[in-house]
This record gives C-alpha cells, sequence and structure tokens, in this order.
C-alpha cells in the first residue's frame, strides 16, 4: 500500500472532519439543487439547470471526498495506557 | 464518512434524493405555463370517395378527404419542460350507429420553438372511413386543430387550438 492511489483511498479522517464533511453535503447539495433549479428556470432552459448541477456538485466533490489534511486536524486523543494488568 | 468509499456512497446517495426532488419541482412547474394558443383552420374541397378497396362482403368503403389551410402560432407552449408538440387535425362526427368518431386526418411533430409557426395548405395524410362503410346518415362533422405537449418530465397536455363550424359529408363521387 505505498501507490499514492492506495495512500488516498485507504486513509481515513478523525471524528471532527467527518462531522464537517457529512454536514458540508447535506447543506451544500440542498444549496445547489434549489440554486440550479431557480437559475434554469430563470433561463428557461433544462440544460441550464443540469449543467449547473452537474458542475458544482464536482466541484463540491473535490472538496468533500478527498481526505485532505483538514480533515484530520483533531487526531482522537487517547488516554496514556497504563500498565497491564495480566501477569508476564 | 470515515473512509473516502463511505463518503463516495453518503454523496451519491443523498444527490440521487436532490436530483429526484428537482425532477418533481420542475414537472410540478409546467402547471404554472397555462398558455392557450389558437389559430385558423379552413377546409376545403371535402369530397367522398367510393373505394375500389374489396371488402368481405364486397360493399364499397367510403373514403372521406378534405384538403385544409392551417395557420397558428403555438409558440406560446414552448417552456423549458417541452420536449416536443404532436399537432394533429382531427374530423369529429356521430356516425349512423350513433357512435361518435374523432379521425385523425393530419398530423405532425414540432420540436422546436422556431417550427411552432404553423402555416400550411395541404392534402390530408390519413383518409376518413367509418367502421359502417358509408357516411351517408352521419352527422356534420366538425374538423379541430388539437396538440399534445409533451414534457421533459411530467403529465402529458392536451388542448384544442382551432375548430370549425359544422358540414354536412358531401354526397359521394366517383372512385378512388
Amino acid at each position: 500500500m505505498t501507490d499514492l492511489f492506495s495512500q488516498v483511498f485507504y486513509k481515513n479522517i478523525d471524528f471532527e472532519g467527518q462531522r464537517v464533511t457529512e454536514k458540508a453535503t447535506h447543506y451544500a447539495l440542498v444549496i445547489i439543487s434549489i440554486f440550479s433549479f431557480l437559475a434554469g428556470f430563470a433561463l428557461q432552459s433544462l440544460q441550464a439547470t443540469f449543467a449547473l448541477f452537474g458542475g458544482l456538485v464536482l466541484v463540491l466533490s473535490l472538496v468533500i471526498i478527498p481526505p485532505w489534511p483538514a480533515y484530520n486536524a483533531h487526531p482522537v486523543e487517547w488516554l496514556p495506557s497504563k500498565g497491564t494488568k495480566k501477569s508476564e | 464518512m470515515y473512509s473516502l468509499y463511505a463518503r463516495v456512497n453518503n454523496g451519491f446517495a443523498f444527490m440521487s434524493s436532490c436530483l429526484m426532488a428537482m425532477l418533481a419541482a420542475i414537472a410540478l412547474s409546467s402547471f404554472l405555463f397555462t398558455a392557450d394558443p389558437k389559430g385558423q383552420l379552413t377546409i376545403f374541397n371535402f369530397k367522398v370517395y367510393a373505394s375500389a378497396d374489396a371488402k368481405a362482403d364486397s360493399r364499397f368503403q367510403e373514403i372521406g378527404l378534405a384538403r385544409f389551410n392551417l395557420t397558428a402560432d403555438l409558440t406560446p407552449l414552448f417552456h423549458w419542460n417541452t420536449k416536443q408538440l404532436f399537432i394533429y387535425v382531427t374530423a369529429e362526427y356521430n356516425n349512423s350507429d350513433g357512435t361518435h368518431n374523432e379521425v385523425t386526418m393530419w398530423d405532425r411533430i414540432v420540436r422546436r420553438k422556431e417550427d411552432a409557426l404553423i402555416d400550411v395548405v395541404a392534402p390530408p395524410k390519413y383518409p376518413l372511413r367509418d367502421m359502417r362503410y358509408s357516411f351517408k346518415k352521419s352527422s356534420p362533422v366538425q374538423f379541430a386543430l388539437k396538440y399534445n405537449l409533451m414534457p421533459y418530465v411530467g403529465a402529458l397536455t392536451y388542448g384544442e387550438a382551432a375548430r370549425t363550424e359544422p358540414q354536412p359529408f358531401p354526397p359521394k363521387v366517383g372512385k378512388l
């Protein structure tokens, strides 16, 4: 797992990053749908609606999907380990 | 959302829901457009012929043909959700049985707003033929221009753009 694809595909993000991306996709997709519907209705062109929708979703996916380092800025802070109680 | 695959999955599913909502909104927006254009339809040269088609009981089928002159401006019907218009000229009458008949004489598919200015002097594409073989005891016939608006998303809508006065069937002439 040393090539760039594997490193990107299998990298996890921390919980704060997950929360942010989930909220962002929901709000952004709703706003994109409403905006592209209204813009297409104003221009009276169904092509405009779907072109805007597709383009904006593409931009959104560039922001949301790759595991940017910003989404790993709040790593989980594990408590210090205590010694094991098992006898060795 | 912990991995790339999870984000793609969630995002795509929600995007599908948003698309469905948008398509429903587009279908509903058709109801905002209430254009009702009217045109002008005049019939001339309405003739009834005896056809030489032999039927099982060897009666002659009567064929009705009417040339017409049609002008109509159907451009108001083209809005963002209009895929195409199907326009057709019909002949409506009650035959000797009392059954109401509506026969399509001519039709055309209009795909662009520019093509929606109709100015046609044409012979009929399809003849008038009755199940009772003869138009002798039929009621007077009214010709009408009707259209069917086909949307990209949503319900088909129908309308009528022109209608003539009732005129009786002329007596049969010759053979076709």
